[in-house]
């Protein structure tokens, strides 16, 4: 079972190296409880947030005598707030992730939600909270988002006990509803990281999802992929038969392996370009990769995302 | 289909074993999964772009490989639905080929759809010729009147082939009996032991009611194809149509209705089993019921004339508008049996043959009275001729002109005027019938028969009581009742007499008994007895009508009348160069030549088909008709004994050995399986 592999050594993760890292963004975060991020809010804090007019009901302690005196007009002073930052995890767990090549060490799926895992962990130690979502899937259970410390063993218990099926081709709507409900919940200042192959969504997941990155909130894309899925390393004459969808291609692998990388490219590119246009940030995965650099590469294009 | 057959057919379904071989292989490049199969570009995959055509030739190769061994393993028992004989016992055969080209073969087999009587002879001919093998003989006899060998006997099959694909139908009259005589004296003296005759005929010769059809102890006969065989199905044909002046004279002809009782009888005669004759027998009505008479020029309807319900003979005359143009042609409404005949060209010949009869009544009569048996004999045969009794020959060459024959019974010699107008007359294309009896022998002085007969006739007593039938063929059947014929006496001729004449029959110590001598265009047929009835009964035998039929066909020949049956022959004698086209109907261009064969030097054209001819005989041109034979428009089947029809003898399903075929057709498809290795290894290796 795929899942399993968050625990078990397939994948390795050097969770130490997780420990000093932290879920940083540009943008204000508009959470509920007080945390490291610069909130939305400004109010009782100790950094100051600036000037303006008063106005009937502020609060008289914040009023600046000495800007009252200097230049005789009531104004009050602003000190920003700190509060959480929520993750969102969505992942794709429909059957294509399930798939895994002859040199990978596990599925995509299994990949995919270790780095969920990782990623969730960075974030609960820092006291942000994380919710979680799946696309497609058997036996998943989204999570809304939590914090604390029981927040990482059902983000994990989760991760693991969804498998790997269902062919989102056949339904056109299968990314809205996972989406769906992370759009509602998600505030300002949330991080949402989508992992997904991006292979054999319907048509209609790219404006499902990409609205996530708007409202304040980041967007961050992790396309994994699995190394058969970027080198097509077959040869000679094959029939391939996608794992959703009723696609059977026969081709001479040789000869079309470079028109494939081609399109794979395109695909990826496309994706990327309207990611990018909404601040956010798309990140490639490749499951032989190590998948401590990939937390970090995914942590990174987190801090340079904008909203 | 015995055990053997299916066992030996059962190695055939090894064809699936490529089959399965090949989609097994197929399988075992079997899918992959890849979730990013749609960005993969289809493309026919090089390993089969690079077998696919080499491995389908080799897959049909070999799939066919497979069948013809399998064929080839039931080949000894493979029977297929074509005519084929039955070797009695395995050794060769000599066959004789009897194939009627005559007009009843035009009608259709089955349904209108169908091939004609004569295709499908054609077409078991052919079968019959593919079914023979080295060593047996063919000989081909057409059986249209008058019955012509086509091949003598060969072995060369392919000689055999060719001259069934050149048989041309016709509107000959039938004459079974000659050609299957024919066709039995061809294979005499083969070295062969199973010899047959193989008729493939519809029987309708005209005589349903003669002796049945047989063998003989030598020759079997077999007629194979029943199917093409005549039912007595309703046909009408208009045999001749003359033009005098605004005048058509029209004969029609129709094949005999059949009554109900005489249905079974000449339906059935061979014992048999027949279809009903498709005529109207419960109504009387015969195939002229509701059809017309019409004369057209082109498009434009002349005139039209009703026939009565049961017409068997009828002349029919037609009044012509004043405007009438030349090219008229005359034609029956509706449909039947054979449509060829159902239209003739008008001809502007109006005379029938004329034949002149010189006979002393005194001499030549029966006790029961009435005409001289000669001319009651003229009647009876029915030979459209006229004939016109004279009491003496003419002296002059112009009385003797209208007449195309002249019969001249026991003359006591002619004068020198008479010799000379005669002798005149004859060369023109006269046929003069000379009978030489006491009379002619007592010829005065300076009477006699020179140059018609040079030399003396003597009279004499005949060492021989009758005529050798074998030596007078031409009369058929009937030449046997000359065998006894038990004269008085004879006419004895010199051997001037028989320098240059052809001896037509002979007494059976040698003698001539007719002879024929060419005259110019004419020609003089002398016989040495008299018709008197006191000197023999000659007139009263049925070989004296055949005699009589002969005599009125020579003169029609001969030019002494322009109209013949298809099939006689026009002789010409003394001409130089003689040329005969047929007439078509689309114009001048149409037109067909008939060969002119000359033999024994005499020029002869056979037309075979009815119609205008157009004859130039020394660059004269005259019109001369060809019309259908009226014995020919009755297509009741002549009897044919049962023996004719055994399964021993052959059929429609014989076995036949196609092994040879096969083993052939198997070393081909070996050869193209490598020629298409070869190749294949020629395009694989890379060029050095």
């Amino acid at each position: 079972m795929e899942g399993l592999a968050v625990r078990s050594s397939v994948f390795p993760i050097e969770w130490g190296a997780l420990a000093p890292l932290r879920l940083r963004a540009r943008t204000v975060a508009e959470g509920v409880y007080a945390g490291p991020h610069r909130s939305i809010r400004k109010g009782a804090g100790v950094e100051f947030g600036g000037q303006r007019s008063y106005v009937p009901g502020d609060d008289l302690r914040f009023i600046d005598r000495r800007a009252l005196l200097r230049h005789d007009k009531l104004m009050v002073r602003e000190f920003e707030t700190e509060t959480d930052r929520a993750l969102w995890l969505c992942v794709d767990a429909t059957a294509s992730m399930a798939y895994r090549g002859d040199g990978a060490p596990g599925a995509k799926y299994a990949y995919a939600a270790l780095i969920s895992a990782a990623l969730a962990r960075v974030a609960l130690a820092t006291g942000d909270p994380v919710g979680l979502g799946f696309v497609g899937g058997d036996g998943v259970r989204p999570l809304s988002a939590s914090a604390g410390r029981e927040a990482f063993d059902r983000v994990v218990g989760s991760l693991e006990s969804a498998k790997a099926s269902g062919d989102a081709t056949a339904d056109p709507h299968t990314v809205e509803r996972a989406v769906g409900p992370i759009a509602k919940k998600a505030r300002r200042g949330s991080v949402i990281v989508f992992l997904s192959d991006l292979l054999d969504l319907p048509e209609r997941a790219r404006p499902d999802l990409l609205p996530l990155g708007a409202g304040g909130r980041t967007l961050v894309v992790v396309q994994v992929l699995d190394p058969a899925e970027v080198d097509l390393p077959f040869s000679g004459s094959v029939r391939l038969r996608a794992l959703e969808g009723d696609v059977v291609v026969e081709a001479d692998v040789d000869e079309v392996r470079a028109a494939y990388k081609d399109r794979l490219a395109a695909l990826t590119e496309g994706w990327t370009k309207d990611i990018e246009a909404r601040g956010g940030r798309l990140v490639r995965a490749v499951t032989s990769e190590d998948a401590t650099a990939v937390t970090r590469a995914v942590l990174r294009a987190i801090a340079e995302a904008r909203a | 289909m015995t055990f053997l057959v299916a066992a030996a057919l059962l190695v055939g379904l090894l064809v699936g074993a490529p089959i399965a071989a090949h989609l097994l292989r197929r399988r075992r490049a079997e899918e992959r999964p890849f979730p990013a199969a749609a960005l993969v570009p289809a493309t026919p995959p090089t390993a089969r772009r690079r077998s696919s055509l080499e491995d389908r030739l080799l897959f049909s190769v070999r799939s066919l490989s497979v069948l013809a061994l399998a064929v080839l393993g039931a080949t000894p028992f493979v029977r297929c639905n074509r005519l084929s004989l039955t070797r009695q016992t395995g050794a060769s055969v000599a066959l004789a080929i009897v194939i009627d080209d005559s007009l009843s073969m035009r009608a259709k087999v089955g349904d209108k759809a169908g091939p004609t009587r004569f295709e499908r002879a054609k077409t078991g001919a052919n079968e019959l010729l593919r079914g023979l093998t080295s060593g047996d003989a063919v000989a081909i006899v057409l059986a249209g009147a008058p019955p012509r060998v086509l091949l003598a006997a060969s072995t060369d099959l392919g000689a055999a082939s060719a001259a069934i694909d050149g048989i041309e139908p016709s509107d000959r009259a039938t004459d079974l009996d000659t050609a299957l005589r024919l066709g039995g004296d061809l294979l005499k003296g083969l070295p062969q032991i199973d010899k047959r005759v193989v008729l493939l005929s519809d029987l309708a010769d005209g005589d349903p009611a003669a002796t049945p059809l047989a063998g003989t102890t030598d020759v079997a006969l077999w007629a194979p194809l029943a199917e093409i065989e005549a039912k007595g199905e309703p046909d009408c044909a208009v045999v001749r149509a003359e033009r005098a002046g605004t005048q058509v004279r029209v004969r029609v002809v129709c094949t005999p209705v059949l009554t109900i009782a005489e249905m079974p009888a000449t339906a059935s005669p061979s014992g048999t089993a027949r279809a009903a004759a498709p005529n109207n027998a419960a109504t009387g009505d015969g195939p002229s019921a509701g059809r017309s008479v019409q004369a057209r020029a082109g498009e434009r309807l002349l005139r039209t004339f009703a026939l009565g319900p049961s017409v068997r003979t009828d002349e029919v005359t037609l009044d012509l508008p004043a405007d009438a143009p030349e090219d008229v042609t005359v034609s029956l409404t509706g449909s039947d049996a054979i449509a060829e005949d159902d239209a003739a060209p008008v001809s502007a010949l109006g005379a029938k043959l004329k034949v002149a009869l010189v006979v002393d009544t005194a001499a030549t009569h029966v006790e029961t009275g009435g005409a001289p048996p000669v001319e009651q004999a003229f009647s009876a045969l029915a030979l459209d001729a006229e004939t016109h009794p004279l009491p003496t020959v003419p002296d002059h060459a112009d009385e003797l002109a209208g007449y195309g024959a002249l019969l001249v019974d026991d003359a006591p010699g002619f004068t020198p005027e008479v010799r000379r107008a005669v002798a005149s007359w004859v060369e023109k294309g006269g046929v003069l019938f000379l009978t030489l009896g006491p009379k002619a022998a007592a010829a005065p002085l300076g009477a006699g028969f020179d140059p018609l007969v040079p030399g003396v006739v003597r009279w004499g007593a005949s060492p021989s009581p009758g005529v050798e039938p074998q030596s007078f063929a031409l009369l058929g059947p009937s030449a046997a009742t000359l065998a006894d014929l038990g004269p008085q006496g004879r006419a004895s001729l010199e051997a001037e007499a028989l320098a240059n004449a052809e001896v037509l029959a002979k007494w059976k110590d040698g003698a001539p008994f007719l002879l024929r001598r060419s005259l110019g265009r004419g020609a003089v047929l002398a016989l040495s007895l008299p018709l008197a009835t006191t000197e023999s009964d000659l007139a009263l035998r049925p070989a004296f009508l055949a005699m009589l039929d002969r005599f009125v066909r020579i003169a029609r020949a001969r030019g002494g009348s322009p109209r013949v049956d298809a099939g006689d022959s026009w002789t010409f004698d003394g001409a130089k160069s003689v040329t005969v086209l047929r007439e078509g109907s689309g114009g001048p261009n149409t037109r067909t030549k008939i060969p002119v064969i000359e033999a024994d030097r005499r020029m002869r054209a056979t037309p075979s088909l009815a119609g205008v001819y157009d004859v130039a005989i020394d660059g004269e041109h005259e019109v001369r008709v060809a019309t259908v034979p009226e014995r020919e428009i009755d297509l009741r089947p002549r009897p044919l004994v049962q023996s004719a029809r055994d399964a021993h003898l052959g059929g429609a399903a014989g076995a036949v050995d196609v092994s040879a075929y096969v083993a052939l057709v198997l070393l081909a498809l070996a050869t193209a399986e490598l020629a298409i290795r070869a190749w294949t290894r020629a395009r694989s290796e890379p060029p050095a």
